[in-house]
């Protein structure tokens, strides 16, 4: 009867796989895993190096064959007109092999070699799950892998006898060997006509004429994520997310450039919003940048301020995500590389801090793997099991203010050792310790009215006209529609990209007669994960905030990781309530003045014309 | 059978312009007999939409402080589909479209503008261009046309600030005194709008088959052919007048395989398909007889011995020749290099004089559609910068008389002759088309060879050399920048004096300047061989073709390549291991 079940249902959402292996889902006839298995067996054991230092051949000690096949289309629209609109398939393959032992192998080093050969460990290899090609492609890739890892692991050998202290940092933690084969499964488009969406939601931004640019892209992705192991891992998993994302710029009347954006995430296309939501979204923030455009620039500040929830969940993110990992950085051959990434803030500020107060003692931190959704709200942030093979765990980071521990992947750190199942990464790329769902709490939070009527007690004690309250804060990834514009904020930041933070809805509150008034271009300086210890007031209003964490390297792991876009993040969600600081400093208004269009803006007409 | 000379890589990374030829709405070249006048081609709803928004800019733009002087829009919408596959499966099939938009502002005059060489360095432009919509709404296309124009006019006026204070300081060139924009007649041509339907199954049946053939030889380490199909329709409006609408189809396909020498070698084998007409597709006939060549030619070339350095005569067959050609003297004759200080300027000064055999006439023809059964790459009707395509005379009977040029005058050469061109995005330089060389001394391929061995013999050398094949322009894994004028044999024998069998070799290097071997030339055979391929050079990889007959040089430099450190697989391939699959050693 049970096998019955679970056959109707498994036939009914389109699985593949032979009718008579239900209840062994592990065993269909997927010639992927076949063909990893046997070209694993042969590669564990025959692969080997004779080189001259030693007697006896060069092994690898651990290897690894990732897979990634994806799914993925991209609508675009602007201002009703249709853009682009692709579906791609494709299959990419990442071989990596280890030399050495678990104490010390050829990982976590970055040398000063590049590309190397164009027979690589990574590529795109078939789609058709057939078995010889892919035996064909590992066998490559497998080589050349093995051939990287004893080139790099002599190199770091060299490099490691140079240094005056030797690390007690183990490379590669040890982890249990795990079987998880999910079914295989179609995508799910649903049958909305995403290209007439595009258009018609990106129509929305026509009644904005002094709106120069926008864009909304629409991009549902579906996902089989492969991974096996010489340790006996195997793993076979299934991801989705849907996003939409929009951005839109002007420029005010003396020329600053103003931007917005607008992003919404679902784990499937279908239960993105619908037609009419997305347009009353782009609406409103339409209509706020060209109130932005309107308002004066913001002051120099430093005060109270409150973010409402929906900033304060985009700070935290902002913030925290560099702290909240555990694994050691990589050894960079360059130390120049290593300046670089801590400017970035890729260094986790609490890191040696264990059982130390890192947030107010009213405040627990909780990264929840396997959170679904929030009092109604869907959240994106979720998973299994990780890049590494290690099921996902849920984290207590922080309890009552203390940090008790940090999210970890294989790669051990100065705190913590072993994996908790949080080594994600995207495109195959390594991984890095990431948050999924996490939980921002507090025992003693209020509600939102009170926490207000706080905020405003503080700006009158400190005998100010007004003080700020931030909506919303920037992604420039999204809100920059240009390459040019995203690495002119970067030179922007000079050494601070750390501790500098965009805010992008801000009023001033004028305390006297509760008025609210809008500023631009504002930009807070000095904020740090330190900045979080000293939490004046918390409410209970929490927001789910669902974004991308970015992959993109050289900014992945960074402060800037909170900055992704659908095409090149992770997802990942904060829930947190509103938030009050007592000092927070403000210097306004960031941007340098460009110089207005010559031309007035053509009409445009707020109907997409006929015949489109 | 075409050959290529440049080689993309896994179609999937790289993005480079393809072809591919649809005739479903092209006019038949047979006349079709019915009453009445035949349909004129529609016009684009986009033009008065292109020109209101030109108008409204230059009106504004050439009362500036600089002004602008010439605005023109290109907008090229790109109609793609690519099937890809590797050792035995599929790697990806898709289709798509896109329209990129280019807006091209000058300031300044005719005489000195914005783009003039200081101090033979080119002045920044305004950007690549942007995506427009492939809808055709002309509000939302005007507003991007405003941005575009406005960025462009920017970079313009600050670009002539500089031309103008670097003129003050610097010397000016002889040929820096040439006015920088040509006055060329402006061209009205609507030409039907052009488009494709394709049923991608077939040719994802095919990929898989042909790299599975490939896979059967335990030489080809990889293995990935790419079938293209693109249609490009171009508009082009300017101030000048000019109202252009014209589309091109293309079909190709590559084949391309990897093997190594047991020294660590890469060696690499290619060819390709082009044509416009979907009843000229090769049959699988035609392709596996080209892939079983490259086959056998790779499996000669893992275990042939490495080259020996040496001097002396070289057979190049036409296909060799053709590469051989395109990048010693063809980009040697490319307009824009006679103005630079940091080029050669070789052939600035030699308008007049011999400069090849009397014997040799080399011709530039972009409105060649073919060359006998082959379709030519460099085959268009108008260039990028709205000039005719027209036949040019480079070199007649070895005397230099021409050079490709654009709309960037030389002192000599006022006006353009079409050869304007550029990938998308960026700025048009005078670039090849269809390169062609024709012979008057011409000998049957028994002929030349006996010719090569009665050169060795009179030059007391052991052998000489027969090329097959050469790359040219970039290296087939798009390692490192594109450059013109590398030249790399690929397919080198001995030919001994003394009647031994041929002797394939690897590792061959061309030393010395090639274009002293093209002065050397003693004879050429009697059939042009064509090759299509993509050029990559200062304004991008454009679309060429070259053609030539064999060439008998009487003296070539050649020494031994490179060799990388890498060695050969550990295992063998999975497909042909003998051992047991693994798990019981």
């Amino acid at each position: 009867m049970r096998a019955l079940r679970t056959t109707a249902i498994l036939l009914a959402a389109g699985f593949a796989f032979a009718p008579m292996a239900f209840g062994q889902a592990a065993r269909d006839n997927d010639q992927t895993l076949r063909a990893m298995r046997d070209e694993m067996a042969r590669s564990k054991t025959r692969l080997e190096l004779q080189i001259s230092k030693s007697d006896k051949p060069v092994r690898p000690f651990y290897v690894e064959y990732r897979l990634l096949d994806l799914d993925v289309r991209e609508v675009v629209g602007e201002f009703g007109a249709l853009v682009s609109t692709n579906h791609n398939r494709n299959r990419s393959m990442s071989v990596n092999a280890r030399v050495g032992d678990y104490k010390l192998d050829s990982s976590n080093f970055i040398s000063d070699e590049g590309f190397r050969g164009f027979i690589g460990s990574t590529g795109t290899v078939g789609i058709d799950h057939d078995y010889d090609s892919l035996r064909q492609d590992l066998w490559i890739a497998t080589d050349q892998a093995f051939k990287e890892a004893v080139e790099t692991y002599s190199r770091k050998q060299a490099y490691l006898s140079s240094l005056a202290r030797a690390s007690d940092i183990d490379d590669f933690s040890r982890a249990n060997p795990v079987q998880h084969i999910e079914p295989l499964v179609a995508p799910d488009w649903s049958n909305r006509n995403w290209e007439q969406e595009a258009r018609d939601t990106s129509a929305a931004l026509r009644a904005f004429p002094q709106i120069y640019e926008a864009r909304v892209t629409y991009y549902l992705v579906y996902t089989t994520e492969y991974l096996l192991t010489s340790e006996g891992t195997e793993v076979r998993v299934n991801h989705s997310f849907a996003a939409i994302e929009a951005g839109m710029n002007s420029l005010a009347d003396d020329g600053m450039p103003i931007n917005h954006y607008y992003s919404t995430y679902a784990a499937r296309p279908g239960e993105l919003p619908s037609e009419d939501a997305v347009r009353k979204s782009l609406n409103v923030a339409g209509t706020e940048l060209m109130a932005m455009r309107a308002a004066p620039p913001a002051p120099d500040y430093t005060g109270p301020v409150l973010f409402e929830s929906r900033a304060a969940a985009a700070l935290i993110a902002q913030v925290l995500s560099p702290s909240l990992g555990g694994a050691r950085p990589p050894l960079a051959f360059q130390p120049v590389m290593e300046q670089m990434m801590s400017s970035l803030g890729a260094r986790s500020e609490w890191s040696g801090k264990v059982e130390a107060r890192v947030l107010p003692l009213s405040v627990t931190l909780v990264d929840d793997p396997a959170a679904k959704d929030y009092k109604g709200t869907q959240l994106v942030g979720g998973y299994t099991i990780d890049e590494e093979g290690v099921p996902a765990e849920k984290v207590t980071v922080v309890q009552d203010g203390k940090l008790k521990e940090l999210l970890m992947s294989r790669r051990p750190g100065p705190d913590f050792e072993k994996s908790n199942g949080h080594g994600r990464s995207g495109f195959l790329a390594d991984s890095k310790p990431t948050m999924s769902n996490l939980f921002f709490t507090s025992s003693e939070a209020v509600s939102k009215d009170e926490l207000k009527k706080k905020f405003l007690d503080a700006c009158t004690a400190e005998k100010l006209e007004f003080c700020l309250v931030v909506r919303e804060m920037d992604n420039p990834s999204l809100s920059l529609m240009h390459q040019d514009d995203f690495s002119e904020l970067l030179a922007s930041f000079g050494g601070n990209a750390s501790t500098d933070r965009l805010p992008l809805v801000v009023y001033k509150l004028y305390p006297k007669d509760g008025r609210e008034e809008l500023v631009r271009g504002a930009r807070i300086t000095g904020f740090s994960p330190r900045t979080l210890r000293n939490i004046t007031g918390i409410g209970n209003d929490d927001y789910v905030y669902n974004y991308m964490q970015s992959q993109v390297i050289g900014v992945s792991g960074t402060a800037l990781g909170a900055f992704g876009t659908a095409q090149s993040g992770l997802p990942a969600t904060v829930v947190a309530p509103s938030l009050f600081f007592e000092e927070v400093e403000f210097r306004g208004a960031r941007g340098e003045p460009k110089r207005l269009p010559l031309l007035p803006e053509p009409p445009m007409s707020a109907k997409v014309s006929e015949g489109n | 059978m075409t050959s290529s000379f440049s080689i993309s890589t896994r179609a999937h990374v790289r993005t480079a312009t393809r072809f591919v030829i649809a005739a479903t709405l092209g006019i038949l070249p047979v006349a079709v007999v019915k009453a009445g006048p035949p349909d004129a081609p529609k016009a684009s709803p986009l033009i008065p939409t292109m020109k209101a928004e030109l108008d409204r800019s230059l009106k504004a733009l050439s009362t500036q402080d600089p002004p602008a002087y010439f605005i023109g829009y290109t907008l090229t919408d790109t109609q793609r589909a690519t099937v890809s596959g590797s050792n035995g499966a599929l790697l990806s099939s898709d289709e798509g479209r896109n329209r990129w938009l280019e807006v091209t502002v000058r300031t300044g005059s005719y005489e000195l503008d914005n783009t003039h060489k200081v101090d033979g360095r080119q002045p920044p432009n305004g950007g690549p261009g942007t995506n427009a919509p492939v809808d055709d709404d002309g509000d939302v296309l005007r507003r991007v046309l405003w941005l575009e124009t406005d960025k462009q006019y920017r970079a313009a006026a600050e670009a002539l600030i500089k031309v103008k204070t670097g003129n003050e300081v610097k010397v000016q060139t002889e040929e820096g005194r040439a006015p920088d924009f040509s006055r060329d007649k402006p061209q009205t041509s609507i030409g039907p709008w052009v488009s494709f339907t394709l049923d991608r199954k077939p040719w994802e049946e095919k990929t898989r088959a042909y790299t599975k053939y490939f896979r059967e030889s335990q030489a080809v380490i990889n293995s990935i052919v790419t079938f293209t199909a693109q249609a490009q329709n171009a508009i082009q409006v300017t101030s000048e007048g000019t109202q252009l609408q014209f589309g091109q189809i293309r079909y190709r396909l590559e084949l391309f395989i990897q093997g190594k020498a047991g020294d660590g070698m890469d060696i690499e084998r290619y060819y390709n398909f082009d044509w416009v007409n979907p009843s000229d597709a090769p049959d699988d006939k035609a392709v596996y007889a080209a892939a079983a060549q490259l086959r056998k030619e790779m499996e000669g070339l893992v275990v042939a011995p490495l080259n020996d350095p040496s001097v002396g005569p070289a057979l190049l067959t036409g296909r060799a020749a053709a590469v051989f050609f395109h990048e010693v003297f063809g980009h040697r004759a490319e307009g824009h290099r006679q103005k630079d200080v940091n080029e050669g300027q070789t052939f600035a000064k030699m308008v007049g004089e011999p400069i090849l055999p009397d014997f040799i006439s080399v011709i530039d023809d972009t409105t060649m559609r073919k060359l006998g059964k082959d379709d030519l790459l460099g085959y268009y009707q108008f260039d990028d910068e709205g000039v005719k395509a027209q036949k040019v005379m480079l070199v007649d009977h070895g005397v230099l008389k021409n050079f490709e040029m654009s709309r960037s005058p030389l002192a000599d050469f006022p006006v353009s002759n079409g050869h304007g061109r550029r990938q998308l995005g960026a700025t048009p330089v005078s670039r090849q088309g269809n390169l062609i060389v024709e012979s008057s001394k011409t000998m049957t391929n028994a002929q030349l060879r006996a010719k090569l061995i009665e050169l060795v013999k009179q030059q007391g050398k052991p052998y000489g050399l027969l090329i097959d094949d050469i790359a040219g322009g970039f290296t087939f894994t798009g390692r490192g920048q594109p450059q013109a004028f590398q030249v790399q044999p690929l397919v080198v024998y001995k030919v001994f004096a003394d009647g031994r069998p041929d002797e394939l070799v690897r590792g061959v290097d061309i030393v010395g300047t090639p274009l002293a071997a093209l002065t050397k030339i003693v004879a050429t055979g009697d059939t042009p061989e064509v090759f299509n391929g993509y050029c990559g050079a200062e304004s991008g990889s454009v679309p060429v073709s070259a053609a030539a007959p064999a060439l008998l040089t009487s003296e070539l430099e050649v020494q031994k390549k490179q060799s990388s450190t890498d060695r050969p697989p550990i295992l063998p391939p999975p497909a042909h291991d003998t051992a047991k699959a693994g798990g019981l050693q």
